[in-house]
């Protein structure tokens, strides 16, 4: 009898235990519970525009406009890692309400309820600083690696004759794989959102290059499923205040050292 | 330095949800296990073939596949927002999670178990009779304290699988420790983080190994 009961309260315990961090982890700021809540998904391995930061917190330039836009709308903001494959499926399944993360708009233009585009980017080419590459035309018969589900697999995919020139096309799990095996020798260029790669040559001080040639140009948006334009139009809103005050070249001011921001533009 | 420290104080965070995953499968799993030995043994041809076809399910698909499902399903299937299904501040992916493992192990448990209770002679439950034991007493007190002996080895095996296998959470986004090595090496740009988790996983196996011989050693004692 007494060690069911033991195994009980350690049950119990755990469970609280349970709770107790997933409350952590997931919710930040008020704690007012009956709050609706604004909850962003996004991929955490994906710096500057959302990641964890050394002290286990997630940050990032999209998580901070996403941040104040909830708190202009009176929201809770809930910073839900998601896992990049399956983030039309956590959409859909009423999982998150938007996708927050860099979020490119071309190709996808159909599949989601779009804000006006706040940032441009480029999908550019990262080799080795030491490699014979410097056009596009010189990836001819090379090993290139893009993220799986990316728009840079978009951007090479609707490019049928840059992509038939390459000798293979690796899609990797993330951008840290694809830079690695680009450092290792294993591939010989990674196509990628220009943002994150000067982020990661810069931080991590490898020698990488990326190329003057870009492979497409794109804007970032705020993607929300199809029937949320409701909640969209809130959001859009916001956007264009913060934009207006000032708030938003701020921000960029804070993560990119310049404004890159469009909208409103 | 710096980073070090900071990346044992990130994972050791997601190293207590690697913890509570592991032990809540493993108290929903093991129950469950003996159930599954049970119908699988049962006289009745339908409970039999039944426990027959989950554990086939279970044991033959990938068990990375089966979170997903488990996880996404109620969505899928039956059109229910998933956020609705998280109890009190318990987020329904937490919750998956354990589903997914504890039914999936106690496939596995319940085969090992049944190895047990099948090698069990038959004179035994013979005996027990013949001194008046009725049945559920000839099977916790005589048959299941010897099961649990010949299953001990068998059942580490799978035990010091599940610390590892608790990593396949991270497919539906659980914040556990291989999730939180993956997101701090791509914010670090270096894969220090992965490594650092690797031990943790093999100190958790490690400290696991020696509970383990020590209830083997325990329960040998007519050796």
């Amino acid at each position: 009898m007494k060690k069911i009961l033991s195994a009980v309260l350690c049950a119990a315990m755990l469970m609280t235990c349970f709770t107790a961090c997933s409350k952590e982890d997931k919710k930040e700021g008020s704690s007012a519970s009956d709050k609706k809540q604004l909850v962003v998904g996004f991929d955490a391995d994906f710096p500057p525009m959302g990641f964890k930061d050394d002290n286990g917190e997630y940050v990032g330039f999209d998580l901070d406009l996403a941040k104040e836009a909830a708190k202009r709308l009176d929201l809770e903001f809930v910073a839900q890692p998601i896992n990049w494959d399956l983030k039309d499926s956590e959409l859909n399944s009423g999982n998150i309400d938007c996708i927050w993360n860099g979020f490119t708009i071309s190709g996808r233009e159909d599949k989601y309820a779009w804000t006006d585009a706040y940032m441009e980017n480029d999908q550019v080419v990262v080799v080795d600083a030491s490699s014979d590459i410097n056009t596009l035309d010189d990836l001819e018969g090379m090993t290139v690696a893009v993220q799986k589900d990316s728009s840079g697999l978009a951007a090479v995919n609707d490019n049928e004759e840059l992509k038939n020139s390459f000798g293979e096309l690796l899609e990797e799990d993330n951008y840290l794989n694809a830079m690695m095996e680009l450092e290792s020798g294993a591939i010989d260029a990674v196509i990628m959102d220009e943002i994150v790669a000067r982020y990661q040559i810069q931080s991590s001080g490898k020698n990488f290059k990326i190329l003057d040639q870009t492979v497409a140009s794109e804007t970032y948006g705020v993607g929300f499923a199809l029937e949320n334009t409701a909640l969209r139009d809130d959001v859009q809103k916001v956007l264009e205040e913060m934009a207006a005050d000032g708030t938003m070249a701020e921000l960029s001011n804070k993560w990119f050292g310049k404004d890159v921001t469009i909208i409103g533009k | 330095m710096k980073d070090l420290l900071s990346i044992l104080t990130q994972l050791g965070t997601g190293f207590l949800t690697t913890i509570i995953l592991f032990c809540l499968t493993l108290i929903f799993s093991i129950p469950l296990g003996l159930l599954v030995a049970k119908g699988r043994m049962s006289k009745n041809i339908v409970i039999r073939s039944v426990v027959r076809f989950y554990i086939s399910i279970m044991r033959g698909t990938p068990l990375m596949l089966q979170l997903l499902l488990v996880y996404f399903g109620p969505f899928y299937l039956f059109g229910i927002k998933l956020r609705d299904l998280g109890i009190g501040k318990i987020d329904y992916r937490d919750i998956a999670a354990v589903i997914g493992f504890s039914i999936n192990y106690a496939a596995y448990f319940g085969e090992i178990f049944r190895s047990g209770i099948q090698s069990m002679p038959k004179g035994q439950y013979e005996a027990a009779a013949v001194l008046g034991f009725s049945k559920s007493q000839t099977y916790f007190r005589i048959i299941l304290p010897q099961v649990i002996k010949r299953v001990l080895p068998a059942v580490t095996n799978e035990v010091i699988t599940l610390v590892k296998d608790t990593s396949l959470a991270y497919s539906i986004a659980v914040v556990e420790m291989f999730t939180v090595a993956k997101q701090i090496s791509a914010a670090q740009t270096s894969v220090l983080a992965l490594f650092v988790a690797g031990a943790f996983y093999y100190l958790f196996n490690f400290i696991v190994e020696i509970i383990m011989n020590g209830i083997e050693k325990k329960m040998s004692y007519y050796q």
